[in-house]
């Protein structure tokens, strides 16, 4: 019974990440599940479900498919939408029946692609991850594919992709915008968001760029990427509204993309020699950046737990707590005399009495429940929201 | 990197004949990995002197979560092979080809490959492709070639066709390909014309022919394989020719 949440809701699903990160990029994307309904990730995990069209698709899968390993149906089904709407690639995901039939994705895939000459692949989820495995696998995939080694940008000053942004974890707060006003003002100019944000053309000269801003811990392996295939250096945060750590996070740019040492702009405190009264709980990126603003703003310490599972703590001191199970981090909080805690509402009720909660809301987390009070950290958070 | 699976009927001798031919390329110089994929997790147990080593999913049940080093999964046996056992669900529960996905991506996330740095991998399976996990050793990236074991017996030879054409429906994708057949004679009445019979008519080659000896059984109780035991004898002989063959086999091709 690990993991289990009794109170606390779980994150947003690796598909979800998967169908959120494609979303805007005129792609097809299939996960390969029962029912032919997908109201969990459309009605909860997709804001622009009702504003933007995209070409998500169930396969509806059935009992007699999956005994039988029936691929040719699902294949046969591609192959038939996509001559019908040409996408400009096919992603195939899934949950977790065929995760216990053994599908292969990477074959089916190849298959498809072999049949309709369409870009495909086929992205190892299984419904039991979080998005954040899921989005991280799909904007690797669609680099791969789409991105391709050229020349350099001719702007003269430092040129940036943003990685990792989707409304999973940003909402439809304009984030993006905001991040692209604010670096423009700090002379950065951004080739791509690779996420949401721009066009699958404009992701496609993102090896034009000269660094890379890892927003989320769903963009870090596609940025890991990009430095071995292109040399692009990459840096991991957010700039956080009116605060030093958002112009840190500008030299930081400035700084990597003419060949200095890419620089932290996420905390890196006193983490573990000094004990924390304040707490950040959230996606990797996002809490450790605030965490920074936090800490230069009150000269103390802040931890930072990531709930969503990641492969590593990005801290290469490793001080992040990857803290998965609501046991966990109930058990911290309360062994820890944690006093402040900025996290999603639905935290709420897991926090001690005496414990005060700054609300951040958190779309993977609680959905649609608080999107109207979802923060675009970019511009709005400043000295007023920490106190 | 030579990646080999060994397929055929139960009870045929598929892990005799992967341990010696393990030990076969092991004595030839090579680093060698063999995972057993089957429940009975006994794939390994003469490279190890007859102590087995705790199956992958023996593992899992008993600390109710994935190891975090090969070393917990892991021996090394007869001339350093690494020996892995998937293992597989209690009798008459679970599903155990699903056991081999976890297994296979365990072993991914742990990176075995990129660490041990093998020059084989011989992955022993259970008795037939009957399900998508019973055909994961066969996919991109694991083995790349198929042996089948099998005697002169008709219901060894009707498996072995089942296995045959099994691979062969996997042809659009980038799965293994069955190398060849090895004969492990049960002292059946031309037997040798049998298998060479269904070896023509499935268009697959002899690659070894193995003897029935004594041997086997007599180092199999000393927990050895042939190699190890009396390597100068006629059936190591035999698989230190097939280790040859595969070798040689996989340098021509780079």
């Amino acid at each position: 019974m690990k993991n289990v949440s009794r109170i606390i809701p779980c994150y947003a699903a690796d598909t979800s990440g998967v169908c959120s990160a494609l979303y805007e990029f005129g792609g097809m994307t299939v996960v390969h599940d029962a029912s032919g309904c997908n109201s969990t990730y459309s009605t909860h995990d997709e804001p622009r479900w009702y504003d933007q069209r995209s070409m998500i698709y169930i396969s509806a899968l059935t009992e007699l498919d999956a005994v039988m390993g029936n691929d040719e149906k699902l294949i046969g089904d591609i192959v038939s939408a996509a001559k019908d709407r040409s996408p400009a690639f096919i992603a195939l995901c899934g949950s977790p029946m065929p995760m216990m039939t053994g599908f292969d994705y990477r074959a089916v895939a190849e298959d498809i692609q072999h049949r309709t000459g369409i870009p495909t692949f086929g992205i190892e989820t299984n419904g039991t991850r979080s998005y954040v495995d899921g989005a991280s696998k799909a904007l690797l995939a669609l680099v791969k594919e789409f991105v391709h080694d050229m020349p350099k940008d001719s702007f003269e000053g430092t040129t940036v992709n943003i990685i990792g942004a989707t409304p999973l974890d940003f909402g439809m707060t304009g984030a993006v915008e905001s991040m692209r006003r604010y670096f423009s003002e700090h002379k950065i100019k951004v080739i791509s968001s690779i996420g949401m944000g721009s066009t699958l053309d404009e992701i496609s000269k993102a090896a034009s760029a000269k660094v890379d801003l890892v927003v989320s811990y769903t963009g870090l392996e596609t940025a890991r990427y990009m430095e071995k295939e292109f040399g692009i250096p990459y840096i991991c945060g957010v700039p956080v509204g009116e605060t030093v750590q958002a112009e840190t996070c500008c030299a930081a740019l400035h700084e990597a993309a003419h060949g200095g040492k890419p620089m932290s702009v996420m905390y890196r405190g006193k983490c573990g020699e000094e004990k924390a009264e304040r707490l950040v709980i959230g996606e990797a990126v996002t809490a450790g950046s605030i965490a920074f603003s936090w800490h230069i703003l009150t000269h103390s310490a802040v931890d930072v737990i990531c709930p969503p599972d990641i492969d590593a703590p990005l801290s290469p001191d490793k001080k992040d707590l990857p803290l998965l199970s609501e046991d966990e981090i109930t058990a911290y909080l309360s062994d820890n005399g944690i006093k402040t805690v900025i996290a999603d509402p639905l935290y709420r009720y897991i926090l001690p009495e005496d414990c005060k909660l700054i609300e951040l809301p958190h779309f993977a987390f609680s959905g649609r429940c608080f999107a109207r009070d979802m923060r675009d950290i970019i511009n709005n958070v400043n000295k007023e929201f920490f106190e | 990197m030579i990646k080999l699976a060994i397929y055929g009927k139960g009870g045929i001798g598929k892990s005799t004949c992967t341990a010696n031919l393990a030990a076969a390329f092991a004595s030839l110089g090579k680093r060698v990995i063999q995972i057993g994929c089957d429940p009975k997790a006994d794939s390994t147990i003469n490279l190890l002197g007859g102590t087995p080593v705790t199956p992958v999913m023996d593992y899992m049940r008993e600390h109710d979560d994935e190891p975090t080093s090969i070393e917990e999964i892991s021996k090394v046996g007869y001339g350093g092979i690494l020996c892995i056992e998937t293992g597989g669900p209690t009798p008459g529960l679970g599903c155990a080809g699903r056991g081999i996905i976890t297994t296979f991506a365990l072993l991914e996330e742990l990176e075995l490959f990129e660490k041990f740095k093998p020059d084989v991998v011989l992955y022993d399976v259970l008795g037939d492709v009957v399900c998508g996990g019973f055909a994961a050793p066969i996919r991109e990236g694991y083995a790349d070639k198929v042996l089948i074991v099998t005697s002169g017996e008709k219901m060894a030879l009707y498996a072995a066709n089942n296995i045959n054409k099994a691979v062969k429906n996997f042809e659009d994708r980038s799965y293994a390909k069955v190398r060849g057949i090895i004969m492990n004679r049960r002292a059946v009445e031309n037997e040798e014309e049998k298998v060479r019979a269904f070896a023509e008519s499935a268009g697959l080659d002899v690659a070894a022919d193995i003897p029935r000896s004594a041997d086997i059984i007599k180092y199999e109780d000393m927990g050895k394989t042939v190699i190890e035991g009396d390597p100068e004898c006629e059936t190591a002989k035999r698989f230190f020719g097939l280790a040859k063959l595969l070798i040689a086999e996989d340098e021509a091709n780079g």
